[in-house]
């Protein structure tokens, strides 16, 4: 007798869906990328951890460059504006992102605050990230490169215990160096942590303190800087 | 806790598959996580849990594949698995982006999986 298989209710089925969990801020994130591209901005996704001094690192570049381009400060924060007046008292566009107790900036989020700005003659938003090593590397919002600012007050281990984020970025700023010392912190073994994960990464110390580094970092942020010098 | 608004993609990914397909029961959600990912199963899975309660998803299982790291290398073209960086701090080695044949950068063509690959479900 030839054998019938015959579904019965309650069969159980099996549906391949390859649906990305990530797509709906990726596909933002590439329309905020096509969008900047058309004003000629670059953005760039500065992250780190509470306390590591991206505003501050933030506050100096700007001072570094708004009289040569025109620059833009996106400030991500999950609840208070102060760190954006401190920006705004520098006299360029800032707007703040309220996350409201969110851990991360998205795509979306920074969409909206496109539309807050006239584009016309900015060459360069900095967006500040939410002060948070973990979460943002899984959310690209479409900037051209990502910084991460790590300090030497969050001790020796940042490097070794945050991987994921480094792996995902262009650019490491080694904060604070002036109290290294102090701190009994090696930058230097922080910068070959930063390039045991990734060889590529440019890897600037700083000090917003005693300046170190930071034209270094202007540089390497706005290009056209030195073509507008000369 | 970036494993909350994953979690509640992928409900409502499936709820959308629940009405579009008048589906009876969701049996089992398969994901795919790939390595280089900061996505922690086993909280995924508790966020899982709490925002399917009181939903049609509310007895399915969440199963969680890993997907290893791939590396590509644009200098000597050494294409595999990635060097792992042995003494770092996290419980198992960290997949890096140093290229173990010539020790430059190299590119992840594999491990930044984070999506729904099947769903079981009951007619």
């Amino acid at each position: 007798m030839t054998p019938v298989i015959e579904a019965v209710p309650e069969e159980i089925y099996d549906i391949e869906l390859e649906h990305s969990l990530l797509e709906a801020n990726a596909k933002i994130a590439r329309a905020n990328r096509t969008l900047l591209d058309e004003h000629g901005i670059t953005a760039v996704d500065v992250m780190g951890a509470i306390g590591s001094g991206k505003t501050t690192l933030i506050t100096r570049l700007v001072e570094r460059l708004k009289n040569w381009i025109g620059v833009a400060v996106f400030n991500g924060d999950a609840t208070v504006a102060n760190d954006t007046e401190l920006i705004a008292s520098q006299g360029v566009p800032v707007v703040q992102i309220a996350t409201v107790n969110g851990c991360h900036l998205d795509a979306n989020l920074v969409d909206k605050a496109l539309k807050k700005i006239d584009l016309k003659g900015i060459d360069l938003i900095l967006i500040e990230n939410i002060g948070n090593l973990i979460c943002p590397a899984e959310f690209p919002l479409g900037s051209r490169s990502r910084m991460v600012v790590v300090s030497v007050t969050e001790g020796p281990w940042m490097v070794k215990k945050h991987p994921h984020m480094f792996l995902g970025s262009d650019v490491v700023v080694i904060n604070k160096t002036d109290l290294a010392d102090a701190m009994g912190v090696d930058v230097e073994q922080l910068v070959r942590d930063v390039h045991t994960l990734k060889p590529s990464i440019h890897v600037v110390r700083a000090s917003c303190k005693t300046g170190e580094g930071l034209d270094e970092i202007a540089a390497l942020l706005a290009p056209q800087k030195a073509s507008r010098d000369a | 806790m970036h494993e909350l608004s994953i979690a509640a993609t992928v409900v409502e990914d499936v709820l959308g598959f629940v009405e579009s397909r008048g589906v009876g029961r969701i049996v089992c959600v398969r994901l795919a996580i790939g390595e280089l990912t900061c996505v922690q199963p086993e909280q995924l899975k508790f966020c899982y849990e709490s925002v399917t309660r009181e939903t049609p998803l509310a007895d399915s299982e969440l199963e969680i594949e890993a997907v290893p790291a791939r590396v590509t290398c644009p200098h000597c073209g050494y294409k595999g698995p990635p060097k792992y960086w042995m003494d770092s701090l996290a419980d198992t080695p960290v997949p890096t982006l140093q290229c173990p044949g010539c020790g430059k950068s190299a590119d992840a063509d594999q491990g930044h999986e984070c999506a729904i690959k099947t769903i079981r479900y009951a007619a």
